[in-house]
């Protein structure tokens, strides 16, 4: 038996936060990956370079997380659980590098729900959007994130 | 061309990135991508679970995946040069999987002294299926 899943959601903009970006977690993210660039790890390398500090790897933005705002309290709203979960689609544009110290406001909304039939049964695509602005309230990154929830 | 930087006027439609090997994946990596992150879904750390979730065990984070191919646009174009990136995820990512990611240039633009490539972006695994697959623009320096 398919689980329902709240279309409701669709509209809804989570409650914004703010992210302040710590050197050692750029750090910890580019190790992770096994990214060893020295523009993300080599604090002499960003001090010298264009952007006067380390900057952070595309995909670091992925990161920003807010306990209001994350998966697990979207999937409750949608009437589900991780279990069901996939990640479908991802994508970052990028304005301007994210650096350490720099604290970011992070809004997320949930753009649109649709269900359709994949390989293995029917599935939900939930989309989402997050702006990623400054302190001048300038968007320097925005994410689109596409969820897959096996119903 | 590690760590390179390539100009705008050296770059061709058509011309492949150098493909980037990453893995065999071992548990830990997820462990540390998990900790990284902040995405500590068991899915991708308890056989167990993702077995009762009908996912036949444990796999990758479909993000550390668009990590790899992230790094491997950067280690040719540079750090801080990718404008946009986008990526389906075609195929789970298991352990022991070796995960090569590919790009291919589709075409050049230049406006207003902003000079952009569009790309077409891949990670395979060892049998050559595709794992991601997607589209990036990276700005590049001018030689002028």
């Amino acid at each position: 038996m398919p689980i329902q899943i709240n279309r409701g959601v669709v509209g809804k903009e989570f409650p914004p936060y703010v992210v302040t970006v710590e050197r050692g977690k750029i750090k910890e993210f580019a190790r992770a990956i096994g990214d060893l660039n020295p523009f993300y790890l080599d604090d002499r390398v960003g001090q010298a370079s264009e952007w006067g500090d380390v900057i952070a790897p595309p995909t670091f933005a992925v990161t920003f997380r807010d306990e209001s705002a994350d998966t697990g309290a979207l999937l409750r709203e949608l009437g589900t659980d991780i279990s069901r979960v996939l990640h479908g689609e991802q994508e970052f544009e990028i304005v301007r590098q994210l650096k350490p110290g720099e604290s970011y406001l992070c809004r997320t909304r949930v753009v649109d729900v649709y269900e359709k039939a994949g390989k293995s049964g029917p599935m939900a695509f939930v989309i989402r959007e997050t702006a990623i602005s400054d302190r001048a309230n300038e968007v320097v990154a925005t994410l689109r994130h596409i969820t897959v929830i096996r119903l | 061309m590690k760590y390179g930087r390539v100009y705008i006027e050296d770059v061709g439609v058509g011309d492949e990135l150098p493909p980037l090997v990453k893995g065999p994946i071992q548990q830990i990596q997820l462990t540390r991508y998990a900790g990284a992150s902040g995405d500590f879904n068991p899915i991708h750390q308890d056989d167990e679970f993702a077995k009762a979730a009908g996912m036949g065990g444990v796999f990758a984070h479909g993000m550390l995946s668009m990590g790899f191919v992230a790094q491997a646009l950067t280690d040719w174009s540079g750090a801080g040069s990718v404008k946009k990136l986008g990526v389906r995820f075609a195929a789970l990512v298991r352990l022991k999987d070796t995960v090569t990611c590919k790009g291919r240039v589709l075409s050049k633009a230049s406006k207003d002294e902003v000079h952009t490539v569009e790309l077409e972006v891949w990670a395979e695994n060892q049998r050559g299926e595709k794992v991601v697959a997607g589209r990036a623009t990276v700005a590049l320096p001018s030689r002028a």
